[in-house]
């Protein structure tokens, strides 16, 4: 290789690198080194006199290769590369030290800074010798643009380029475009109306032929690169189809839901179907669903309670129970027994207690009578159903919805299984569960008593007959035995045959003291049971203590409420008696480590026996169901219980499912409702053909349930209690004790539900929908696009000023915040444009603090540079409409812009009054606020009575630029907004080329600068996209074939999937069109085959040695 | 200058976040330690391990890689490459007897010129108390 003629150029920058390095002596130290032929200092070698010596240079001493000793290569590369090229020299053989940043600017020590500077431009030269001639590549640009963010950046952004003949893909992540300019009221200086002109352009936007409008969508992925950019859009479901929706308001006033709404600063509210406000664009309704409320989660059968609250709140019973009834065919009977784990679930359990949701199931049950069934197309193909029990009666019941003939054989007289004969009338009268019972008579389904199955008719006769498939819910009727000597002494019953035998109106007697064996829903209705039937002295025996009882727990209460005495912790060793009951021998029991159910065993206590006197011992431990009788068709599990799929339903034998009780054990109505529901489901797939599982879910996934974060000033209203029936009237009946909600109790206890799902999928908007617009199913949506250049236009928030407890603003009432005082001012907001204090009165005088959040060291340094307009236009608007007294509190006026000056002038002249000094605290002091503040103009703290005080605040980078940064592979500046190329000479690129910040994102703007801002973006696109074409640095890596072993470590690490392995060769490629420069193949590569172009190996270590030696 | 040791420390910076960072504090006249001389590369993950052990050889006392933080990676996750590879070297140079405090890898994004000077001054002291490596003399004399 022939010996490199190096060129060095030590630039002065007026003062700014001599001032601190000794730049004569830089340059004869430079012209010592090796290599280098010529070393020279001028001032400004940057400007066209320096180009041309570096040219003249060249082409005078042969020069092939240069270094700029001046700025960092990140200003200036670019403009002495072409000084190289138009010298007809690569612009590949240049490097740049970087003595102004790195070096003069450190240090104000003239001897600290040359010598660096030394070392630097020693190691530029080392370096320089080693670089190649490097070709540019050029690559077409795709004419279409992406705009992110459709408030006014966007849409200028946009239709400037659109009107240029572009395509635009303009993305919003809101339900509608419009941003924060929508919700302002009135503008600087000029005082003309936002909405007035703002909404001009967003209908303009929208018709442009070029602009496609993704609004509700969010950009989830970026790559390519300038020119060539691949874009994935997630587009959210509106649940309103767009093309439908014509905006008309119907579905509106019928929703129940209220939420509050941000358009307004949460200072009024929407509905859950909802519009972002009156100008939206698009026009189209959108429903806000946050998951699936947790109530609705819990419940086994997945019964809409918040839906039915909801509708109970606004008294649209009928509907209520209709949506009840989708999933659920005993409201009445639930209402009134069910454990209601949704109660246990509802997010005002964690408050002053959940809302009674069961007690407004059963208000509505009483309330409204059910709509008629309306039968849908027959499918001619019949099930059959065993046992006539919540289970086999709500597969029934969804089987016959969907169209199938369904026969129920029951081995009862009467049917409804426990729910008939297990529950006695003072919990569940008669007529409730008979009334739900015969709905589902007349919706077809053929219910045979007295039928056995296994006895009567066998499985095989049931499928000869014709059914295709049988579900059997025969619940669990056989009592376990206690299994203590005496148990065949007349006076000692069965818990469950003795509420069967008492509810089928056979004689039934008890003695005057009865106990009770059990601490389950049999044994304390056995027990109040036998105590309406003149027990005088009722005993329950349980082995546990009271934690532990599986009963509900309100039950308990009751029962002892009317006088029924628990044992806890003891067991019956022996019943004592010669043939009739005389008494009860128990022993003592203690607690040791929890067992299976994971309650905690009971061991007995040796010595601690004890004798109880009764005549009637009823023993309710537990139940199975009998399958004796079914014999070999069922296959039975360990406990004595039938073998299925607890999801599914499924049994081993095709066509047969089983569930309720009969799978599961003694449980409740609701989970045995929940299973006959998902039995008529499985047994319709089966029917169909289809899979089982595919594309159902039996639980609702956590991460879907809505949990509402309760409000820190969440308003406390008590729970309604149900009445019930006094104590001295339940003895010797059996009248039912809990009395149920009035209207008017119903209504109050369902608004206090916090509606935690937002929408409650109650559909009443689909009814009124005229478009048929409402898709409830609607799921997300992505979109890929190409794209040659990516505008940001994300915009910003406003400080939160709950961060700055001296104003306490959020905790009380006529503290706020510039934006909801905006909202507060305008015609189309919360108080239709009246300025009013929380209580409704007008106020007579109004401090504004200014600078919140900003120039602060407790929350951001920079000042945000409108707000001081800001609060001067809202000063003008108080004076104008309320004549109040108004303070400006402020540190500094800045009024920088066309007729700003003017318009801090005409404010004066109105009366406002400025104090110079930061407002330091807002104090209430009875019904007025007091603020505390320095007038430095007196020299001395003031206070202040006024009755509104509005917080200045601040613009801040938005919560979610650090994300969207990522996705787009740009940089943040200290304080969090998107970082510029440059802060003078390219403050609207990013360093990714092809990527432009328009307005606010990049830092706080007023609208004419924001406006200004997103043109400027758009002209730079333009730029772009006009050429058609753009170049490409050539830094890409490269595999030498001839060293590559085919390791493929490359092919892994590669983040662009710019490596290949030719399977044939053996080797591993570089596409270079792919390849973005970065260089970690190269670090990684065992063999040196890989290496960076322009960044090699031998580059760098020669840089090393160089700024080392 | 100081009659105090001096430390040469190399810096191998990522184009984006880091070099960006360090012209930010100049940008923004921060006078800190002129010890660190900034070699630029594309990525942080470009760093060869051999260019530390290159930069030791050649008589740094120290070594610092910056590049930008993790998840900000202007090529995506170069910088978890980075990640991976820097402490299994600094382990190995453990080994070799280079102090910990000689080698050091610092995320710092573009808007960190400040936190640049701090890196750079809290090295410097670092390696100053540790004197002079001399790995120099020691290699080639071995």
């Amino acid at each position: 290789m022939a010996k490199a003629r190096v060129g060095v150029y030590i630039c002065h920058c007026g003062s700014n690198i001599a001032g601190t390095v000794d730049v004569l002596s830089l340059a004869q130290y430079a012209a010592t080194l090796d290599n280098v032929i010529v070393a020279r200092e001028y001032r400004y070698t940057c400007s066209s006199t320096g180009q041309e010596m570096i040219k003249r240079d060249i082409q005078e001493f042969g020069l092939d290769r240069i270094v700029v000793a001046a700025c960092s290569p990140r200003m200036h590369e670019f403009t002495f590369r072409a000084v190289l090229a138009e010298a007809g020299l690569n612009p590949y053989y240049l490097n740049v030290a970087n003595i102004r940043e790195h070096c003069s600017w450190i240090t104000k020590d003239r001897e600290v800074g040359t010598e660096k500077a030394r070392h630097l431009i020693r190691g530029a030269v080392a370096r320089v010798v080693w670089q190649e001639p490097l070709e540019e590549r050029e690559v077409p640009v795709n004419p279409s643009t992406l705009v992110v963010g459709g408030g006014i950046a966007g849409i200028q952004a946009a239709l400037t380029i659109a009107q240029a003949g572009y395509k635009v893909y303009l993305v919003e992540k809101d339900t509608s475009i419009g941003g924060r300019m929508a919700q302002l009221d009135k503008t600087f200086p000029t005082l003309d109306c936002s909405a007035c002109i703002l909404t001009p352009k967003m209908v303009t936007v929208a018709r442009e032929k070029n602009v496609q409008l993704l609004s509700y969508s969010e950009v989830v992925d970026v790559s390519g690169y300038v020119g060539n950019f691949r874009v994935r859009i997630k587009q959210k479901p509106r649940y309103v189809d767009l093309e439908k929706c014509t905006g008309c308001g119907e579905c509106d006033p019928v929703c129940p839901v209220k939420v509050p709404h941000e358009f307004d600063q949460r200072l009024s509210q929407r509905k859950a179907i909802y519009r972002l406000f009156p100008q939206a664009i698009p026009s189209a309704y959108v429903i806000d669903k946050r998951g699936v409320s947790p109530c609705r989660a819990a419940c086994p059968a997945g019964v809409n309670a918040h839906g039915y609250v909801a509708l109970i709140g606004e008294g649209k019973y009928e509907e209520a129970l209709e949506l009840i009834r989708r999933d659920l065919p005993f409201p009445g009977v639930c209402g009134r027994v069910c454990h209601h784990p949704c109660e246990t679930a509802c997010s005002r359990g964690e408050a002053e207690g959940a809302v009674a949701i069961a007690a407004l199931k059963r208000f509505v049950a009483d309330q409204a009578v059910p709509a008629a069934f309306i039968p849908p197309r027959p499918r001619g193909e019949k099930v059959a159903v065993v046992g006539a029990g919540p289970a086999g009666l709500s597969a029934a019941y969804h089987l016959t919805r969907n169209g199938y003939e369904v026969t129920v054989f029951d081995a009862l007289p009467i049917p409804g299984g426990m729910m008939a004969v297990g529950i006695p009338d003072y919990r569940l009268p008669k007529k409730v569960l008979q009334e739900e019972i015969e709905y589902i008579k007349r919706m077809g389904v053929d219910i045979v008593p007295n039928t056995v199955v296994g006895k009567n008719i066998t499985l095989e006769e049931i499928f000869k007959r014709g059914y295709k498939a049988v579900f059997l819910g025969i619940g669990a009727h056989r009592s376990h035995k206690l299994g203590v000597p005496g148990e065949e002494l007349t006076g000692v019953l069965q818990g469950v045959s003795f509420l069967r035998d008492f509810n089928l109106g056979k004689k039934v007697e008890v003695g005057r003291r009865v106990a009770v064996i059990g601490g389950g829903n049999t044994a304390v209705d056995a027990a109040r049971t036998a105590l309406r039937l003149g027990a005088e002295q009722v005993t329950i025996v349980y082995r546990r203590s009271r934690e532990e009882m599986p009963v509900n727990k309100w039950e308990v209460e009751e029962a002892e409420k009317e006088g029924i005495a628990i044992r806890f912790l003891a067991a019956p060793t022996w019943i004592l008696g010669t043939d009739r009951v005389t008494g009860l021998e128990c022993i003592g029991m203690e607690l040791g480590e929890p067992d299976q159910s994971g309650r905690r065993r009971p061991i007995p206590i040796p010595g601690s026996s004890f004798t109880l006197a009764a005549d009637t011992v009823i023993a309710a431990i537990g139940q199975a169901p009998d399958l004796a009788v079914l014999g070999k068709a069922v296959k039975a599990t360990g406990w004595g219980t039938i073998e299925a799929d607890p999801e599914t339903c499924a049994t081993a034998q095709p066509g047969v499912f089983a569930g309720g009780d009969a799978v599961t054990g003694a449980a409740t109505v609701i989970d045995a409702v929940a299973a006959g529901k998902r039995a008529a489901e499985s047994i319709h797939r089966y029917l169909q053909g289809q899979d089982l599982r595919e594309g159902r879910t039996f639980d609702v996934p956590k991460e879907l349930i809505a949990r509402k974060e309760l409000a820190e000033d969440m308003e406390y209203v008590p729970r309604q209690e149900v009445p019930t029936l006094p104590i001295t009237e339940r003895r010797s009946n059996f009248r039912e004790v809990e009395l149920g909600l009035s209207e008017e109790m119903a209504r109050r206890e369902a608004e206090r539900c916090l509606d935690c799902a937002a929408c409650a999928e109650c559909l009443q908007c689909e009814a009124a929908c005229g478009p048929r617009a409402i898709n409830h199913q609607m799921k997300e949506e992505y979109i890929e696009l190409e794209v040659g250049t990516i505008i940001l236009a994300t915009g910003h928030e406003f400080y939160k000023p709950q961060g700055l407890p001296q104003y306490h603003y959020g905790r009380f009432p006529n503290i706020i915040d510039s934006m909801e005082f905006e909202r507060l001012c305008n015609a189309a907001g919360p108080t239709g444009g009246e300025i009013l204090l929380a209580d409704g009165r007008k106020p007579e005088s109004v401090a504004f603090i200014h600078c919140v959040g900003c120039r602060d060291a407790h929350s951001n340094t920079y000042c945000s540079r409108l707000c001081c307009m800001h609060a001067m236009k809202q000063a003008h608007l108080v004076k104008e409409k309320t004549g109040a007294d108004v303070y400006e509190l402020y540190i500094d006026i800045r009024a920088g812009g066309k007729g700003y000056e003017e318009f801090y002038e005409r404010v004066q002249r109105e009366g406002v009054i400025f104090i110079r000094g930061r407002g330091v605290e807002v104090i209430p002091v009875d019904n007025r606020l007091v603020v505390k503040a320095e007038d430095t103009g007196l020299g001395r703290p003031i206070i202040l009575p006024v009755d509104l005080v509005v917080l200045v605040t601040g613009m801040v980078a938005r919560a979610d630029t650090a994300e969207v940064a990522k996705t787009f592979h740009v940089t943040r500046d200290k304080d969090g907004f998107f970082l510029e190329a440059h802060p003078k000479l390219r403050p609207f690129h990013t360093n990714t080329d092809g990527i432009f910040l328009a307005g606010t994102c990049q830092g706080p703007k007023d609208i004419p600068d924001t406006v200004a801002h997103a043109n400027a973006a758009a002209a730079e696109a333009l730029s772009l996209l006009g050429r058609g074409r753009v170049t490409i640095e050539p830094i890409v890596a490269e595999i030498d074939p001839d060293v590559c072993a085919g390791c493929k470590v490359c092919v892994e690490l590669c983040a662009y999937s710019a490596i290949e392995f030719d399977a044939e060769k053996k080797i591993s490629q570089v596409t270079g069109a792919l390849c973005k420069g970065c260089g970690v193949c190269v670090a990684a590569c065992p063999t040196g085959a890989a290496q960076a172009k322009h960044f090699n190996d031998v580059q760098i270590m020669a840089e090393i040695e160089g700024v080392l030696a | 200058m100081s009659q105090e040791f001096e430390p040469k420390i190399v810096g191998f910076l990522c184009n984006w976040c880091s070099y960006s960072g360090a012209d930010m504090a100049g940008t923004a006249r921060i006078q800190y330690a002129p010890n660190v001389h900034i070699i630029r590369v594309m990525c942080s993950g470009r760093v060869d391990p051999s260019f530390v052990l290159k930069a030791f050889r050649e008589g740094a006392d120290g070594v610092l890689v910056a590049g930008c933080h993790p998840g900000d990676c202007h090529y995506t996750a170069g910088n978890y490459k980075t990640l991976r590879r820097m402490p299994l070297l600094a382990k190995m140079l453990e080994q070799f007897g280079i102090e910990p405090g000689r080698f050091r890898l610092e995320w710092v994004s573009a808007a960190e010129g400040a936190k640049w000077a701090r890196v750079v001054n809290e090295m410097t002291a670092t390696v100053q108390k540790l004197g002079p490596l001399n790995w120099k003399n020691h290699v080639r004399h071995t």
